[in-house]
């Protein structure tokens, strides 16, 4: 075939286009902003610890464990592709013989039988490169699939700790980037670049053959084209970085400006959010204007290199018909050869850049993957319930910084604690730290009688649940969410899971019931419908001890009234340790924990505390807001609790008894038959006057 | 914005005429590139006709100075080209984006009514550089064009059947592509986009990570990420064997063409009517000529996504405005008193609600819903169904909607905050240096500032996320103070904050606004506990009024919103 024109199609007209056609730009904007983002945070205020990245070495040995499974799979490819080339290769001196014939003047019958060849060899060709480019595919996208796999089976192993050192800034980058780039590359790359690799070698040797001196003259070209490609890629790399990271500063600023329309107006912004937005659109314009210039001079110089080797074959074949060494056939051959090359090449020297991300991306990936597993032994001891038992625990993000000191508790097996102080106190560290989030800095926490570090991560992750602020509803039919924690759950389980914590009528509401695609992309839930599904992933993963850190506080007041009777209903059963905001959470539990300044300040009871006057009776009194009128204090106190059932009466008339006995009560009430009874809601305290 | 509504005929013709002097180059110039290409497979062929066949020294020369000029032309034609053709593309989405940006920002509103901030964002990057993209392919299709036509007269010069072989068979082989490639192509885009679905399965997995760890849920979590991964894994192989066929069934019948064009040119030139130079430049060119005329079909998929796009970019445009704009300035000074009277919408059943100059009133709402639509009222995001709105005695719907912003201002629960440091949050153009620093101390946002690097002028960034919810609410609140509007509007402003901190901020808020008309609708006792009056809105009606002491003592159905 002959590919006559300065540029060769695919990379003269609509080709120059890995910033010509709207996939490309849109690729390098949205979906992989990796090495812009490591750089990033790269230069972040704090010293990250970034995750690992792989050596040469170790990426090559993923590669061979991922290839050593498909070894025949991959020769069926590389053989299939090399007789697909091989096969197109005849078309250049198929019509260089239709030449030759013309020349010496044969009758127009001859000219039939190699044309019929030239069709022979399309289909040939064309069936060859169709099975290859399958096989290829099967070859890439399952070792990628491997690779992938792999990767989250690591990031979800790693400790959280771990993961908040890099910043989820870093592991993010790497799922939705790195990810996506090794796949783009094995899809779209990766048969390109077999294909033109291929092409390049088989047309060489085939213009040796033809006559040696024609591969002389045709690598003439390759210097320009070697330095214009190394060229390209110094420059190429840093610049579509920025470029992506222009453009998503442009994409965070314009949701910025849009997410934020309403306060925008409210403060009269609107000039200098038009000016930012304006002054983040020009930078990213400005950088795909340089991105344009640096691929045009690129295609510049390839097309000079396209010149000098064209050139060099046509004087080579000149030189040689007159010296009587080749036939004019030939040499149409060869000068056609020459010109089948400007494709592939253009091609390979294109994807140069493409490479070399995929190359960074995938030693992202390779770092995670090869991150040592945790060890899982097979005996571990088992919580024989749901007891926790913090010793003179200590803790310190910086060190020297305690933030926790010699913290010592205990809570019984379904007791209620609240945890309760300032922000800054210490409270969401301990929670961190009972939840096994966190590893202490000195002292020990007891889950069930065991050491928390003698249970491993499988056991405590089945032992100690923790539900923060922090919702996150996962993309996806609700059922899949709720599965995520009770995966054998059957739809009735969720239903009553979904019950327990006052959602099912909503969930009931929506489009498709339980079907319904929630999260990114689907069905948006408020906040407080968020954290209720939260809480019933909860009831669902039933753990014997459940960790509440401020769970109810992303709602409304009139919202977090709701999420508390959720949330209370959500602990029956269980050990609860509440960390608590509204201190209407704290009076219902059964022991409260005052936590000042990384110390216990005060333990007890409600009305103990109240009582004793201390820096809980004040909170009290300040979240009441009714410290003048003494005796409405009083009041607004007693008529919440005396709405509450039987279990609380008995409680106040037991007046301050000591922890255990209002455990037994209230763990009596709980094994009844109606457990979700204990808290009705709303409250109607006037019905009690 | 333009008079009239915009459409999505004229966004596009606004796209182009705007850069109407760089389309016109990029379109000359990409004619020049086209019709350089076309040259260099006749120019081949007559190096083999001049030179090569006959051995002319001089010919060979000359004849290769002439392909050197040829591609000097083109190259700097396809590079200037590609150059202004970006051009006229980015700096059409550049303008759009801007457009875009200014009608949501517009004060009368309703751009983001049933449009979330997603689609808004996807609209003012994806569908403005669809647009634009739209001025690069006119300029593509004016020099596909020429392209054609000078490839097509150079055949029909070289033999008038092999030029009409070409001309009619080209089209021809681009139709049957079209044809076969059209299923193939659409069942490998819907399954690349199940494939998609599995890194964006991943993506949301490890966003949601702490909660999966939270509640040791990662095994599951694991498990589903491999189920998903495999079913992708089988979509994109079935994808990847459709794209596979085609390419091959695109090489066969490339290559039945050329041999057909092999077969009459090696007659004609067999029977002398064609020399050996012609056949090569014919085959050469009947090769190029499947450039151009692939470049129509980009063309049009390119307006058609275009037209597609302006279409939306035009609905954002022309969205109708939420509330209709008046143009009466508020009186100066505004005095502040606030009166509602009978105003119904959405769950606000006649509520009739006034607040006197400098009163500090608070709003329990026992209805989320009916709060908001209070607080949608006041801010004139809407107008009420029926009954008025009035500050110092003037219907908000007769005020200009900014200026009646600067009187009123309305903080949303979940205020927005923006890029920058926390200073420049707090600091709207609206506040002077003095009263930032009151509103700071007043809101606890000195406490705030300690705890971080560079106190109040440490960066915030993703809109305040690197702050904790307690954080962001007083930085939210200090902002709001800051302004010292006329009437300031609050609603739940402390509800992620501590009982000690919710009481400092209490009475911080009570000493800033003293004498400014202050609206707290909130739940919250601390707060409630120093305003001046209480309205308890209840069933989106006013059920009580008076002290909060006196309310919490005397109305059970108040007590039971506000402490429990």
């Amino acid at each position: 075939m002959s590919q006559p024109s300065g540029t060769d199609q695919p990379s003269g007209t609509d080709q120059p286009s890995g910033t010509d056609q709207p996939s490309g730009t849109e690729q390098t904007s949205g979906t992989e902003q990796t090495s812009g983002t490591e750089k990033f945070s790269g230069t972040g205020p704090s010293a990250r610890e970034l995750l690992p990245t792989a050596t040469g070495r170790q990426v090559r040995a993923t590669l061979a464990e991922l290839l050593r499974p498909r070894r025949f799979l991959a020769g069926r490819a590389f053989g299939l592709l090399v007789g697909s080339t091989a096969i197109g290769l005849l078309t250049a001196p198929l019509l260089g013989h239709i030449v030759d014939l013309v020349v010496d003047g044969r009758p127009p019958g001859a000219i039939t039988t190699p044309t019929l060849l030239l069709g022979l060899v399309a289909v040939l060709q064309g069936i060859t490169l169709a099975l290859g480019l399958s096989q290829v595919a099967r070859l890439g996208e399952g070792m990628l699939a491997d690779l992938r796999e792999r990767f989250i089976d690591r990031v979800l192993d790693l400790p959280l700790e771990q993961v908040e050192r890099a910043g989820s800034g870093d592991l993010t980058a790497r799922v939705t980037g790195d990810v996506t780039v090794v796949a783009e590359a094995v899809r779209s790359a990766l048969p390109q670049l077999a294909r033109s690799g291929l092409t390049i070698g088989l047309t060489l040797v085939g213009l040796a053959v033809l006559d040696w001196r024609f591969l002389l003259a045709a690598l003439l070209a390759v210097p320009v084209q070697l330095h214009t490609a190394r060229w390209y890629a110094r420059r190429a790399q840093p610049l579509y970085a920025s470029q992506r990271v222009a453009h998503g500063a442009m994409q965070q600023q314009l949701l910025d400006t849009v997410g934020g329309a309403r306060t925008v107006r409210a403060f009269r912004l609107t000039e200098p959010h038009l000016a930012r937005v304006s002054g983040s659109s020009v930078a990213a314009v400005e950088l795909t204007l340089r991105g344009i210039r640096l691929m045009t001079r690129f295609f510049g110089r390839l097309n000079l290199a396209e010149f000098i080797g064209l050139t060099a074959v046509l004087v080579t074949g000149f030189l040689l018909v007159r010296a009587d060494a080749v036939s004019v056939g030939t040499a149409s051959a060869a000068a056609l050869y020459f010109h089948n090359l400007f494709g592939p090449l253009n091609a390979a020297l294109s994807l140069v850049d493409d490479a070399q991300s995929a190359a960074a991306s995938l030693v992202r990936l390779v770092g995670v993957t090869r991150l040592p597993a945790p060890r899982r032994p097979e005996q571990r001891p088992v919580p024989v319930d749901g007891t926790v038992e913090a010793k003179e625990l200590r803790h310190a993000y910086v060190p020297g910084h305690d933030v926790l000191h010699d913290v010592t508790f205990s809570v019984a097996p379904n007791e209620r604690v609240a945890l309760v102080g300032a922000s800054g106190a210490g409270k969401t560290t301990l929670a961190k730290l009972i939840a096994g989030i966190h590893r202490s800095g000195g002292g020990s926490i007891r889950l069930g009688g065991v050491p928390i570090e003698d249970l491993g991560a499988a056991v405590a992750g089945r032992t100690v649940a923790l539900v923060s602020q922090e919702v996150h509803v996962f993309a996806g039919p609700l059922a899949e969410d709720l599965r995520l924690a009770g995966p054998d759950a059957t739809d009735e389980e969720l239903t009553a899971a979904l019950d327990t914590v006052g959602a099912l009528g909503w969930v009931r509401a929506l489009p498709d019931g339980l079907a319904t695609v929630v999260g990114d992309g689907g069905h948006r839930l408020t906040a407080a419908q968020a954290q209720q599904l939260a809480l019933a992933r909860l009831v669902l993963a039933a753990p014997p001890v459940a960790i509440l850190d401020e769970a109810t506080a992303e709602a409304g007041s009139a919202g977090a009234r709701q999420l508390e009777t959720a949330a209370a209903r959500a602990l029956d059963g269980r050990t609860g340790l509440v960390v608590a905001h509204r201190l209407t959470q704290a009076a219902a539990a059964d022991r409260i924990i005052l936590l000042d300044a990384g110390r216990v300040a005060e333990t007890g009871t409600h009305d103990e505390l109240v009582a004793a006057g201390g820096r809980y009776a004040a909170l009290w009194a300040a979240w009441t807001g009714t410290r003048e009128t003494h005796d409405g204090t009083r009041e607004t106190q007693d008529g919440p609790r005396e709405t509450q059932d039987g279990t609380r009466e008995t409680q106040q008339q037991d007046g301050t008894g000591e922890t255990h006995r209002q455990v037994s009560s209230r763990e009596a009430h709980r094994q009844g038959p109606v457990p979700g009874q204990w808290q009705p809601e709303p409250p109607t305290p006037a019905a009690e006057h | 914005m333009r008079t009239g509504s915009p459409t999505a005929r004229t966004v596009l013709t606004g796209a182009i005429t705007g850069q109407l002097r760089q389309v016109l180059a990029s379109a000359g110039l990409s004619a020049s590139h086209q019709a350089g290409e076309a040259l260099v497979p006749v120019l081949i062929g007559v190096v083999i006709d001049r030179a090569v066949g006959r051995g002319g020294l001089v010919d060979l020369i000359g004849w290769i100075g002439v392909l050197a000029v040829v591609f000097a032309v083109l190259s700097t034609s396809f590079r200037l080209s590609a150059r202004t053709g970006e051009r006229a593309v980015e700096q059409a989405a550049h303008q759009l984006r801007l457009s875009l940006t200014r009608r949501i920002l517009d004060h009368r509103g309703g751009a983001e009514t049933g449009r979330l901030p997603g689609a808004l964002v996807a609209t003012a990057t994806g569908d403005t550089d669809r647009v634009g993209t739209v001025n690069r392919a006119l300029a593509a299709g004016i020099g596909a064009f020429t392209g054609l036509l000078v490839g097509g007269v150079a055949l029909l010069v070289v033999s008038v059947p092999l030029g009409l072989l070409v001309l009619v068979g080209a089209p021809l082989l681009l139709w049957l592509a079209h044809l076969l490639g059209r299923p193939l192509e659409r069942r490998s885009h819907a399954e690349q986009e199940r494939a998609a679905y599995a890194s964006g399965v991943a993506a949301d997995l490890v966003a949601g990570l702490r909660v999966l760890k939270g509640l040791g849920a990662a095994p599951a979590a694991a498990q589903r990420y491999r189920r998903t991964s495999r079913e992708s894994l089988a979509a994109t192989v079935r994808a990847a064997q459709a794209q596979a066929w085609y390419d091959g069934t695109l090489l066969v019948i490339t290559g039945l063409f050329v041999a057909a064009v092999g077969l009459l040119g090696g007659r004609l030139a067999a029977q002398g009517d064609l020399t050996v130079g012609q056949l090569v430049a014919a085959v050469g060119l009947a090769l190029f000529l499947l450039g151009p005329l692939s470049t129509f079909g980009w063309v049009n998929a390119e307006f058609a996504q275009g037209r597609a796009s302006a279409d939306r970019i035009a609905s954002v445009l022309g969205a109708p405005p939420a509330t209709p704009a008046g143009n009466d300035s508020p009186g100066t000074p505004v005095s502040g008193r606030l009166d509602l009277r009978d105003v119904r919408h959405g769950t606000l059943r006649d509520v009739s609600l006034h607040a006197a100059p400098g009163e500090l009133l608070g709003v329990v709402a026992t209805d989320p819903a009916a709060a908001d639509d209070l607080l949608r009222c006041l801010g004139r995001d809407v107008d009420p169904d029926a009954g008025t709105v009035e500050l110092d005695g003037v219907g908000l719907h007769t005020l200009d909607p900014e200026r009646l912003r600067a009187a009123i201002l309305v903080a949303p629960h979940d205020a927005d905050l923006f890029e920058g440091t926390l200073r420049e949050n707090v600091g709207t153009p609206a506040a002077a240096e003095a009263q930032v620093r009151r509103a700071l101390t007043a809101a606890d946002v000195d406490e705030v500032a300690r705890a971080l690097p560079q106190g109040i002028d440490t960066p915030l960034t993703e809109r305040g996320r690197s702050l904790s919810g307690g954080q962001r609410q007083r930085v939210a609140l200090a902002r709001a103070l800051a302004a010292e509007p006329a009437v300031l509007v609050l609603h739940d402003p402390t509800t992620a904050v501590d009982a000690a901190t919710e009481a400092r901020i209490a009475t911080g808020l009570r000493e800033l606004r003293q004498g400014q008309t202050t609206l707290l609708v909130t739940a919250s006792p601390a707060l409630l506990a120093v305003t001046d009056r209480v309205v308890l809105l209840d069933d989106g009606a006013v059920r009580a009024e008076g002290s909060h002491s006196d309310l919490v003592r005397q109305d059970a159905g108040y007590r039971a919103s506000v402490l429990r």
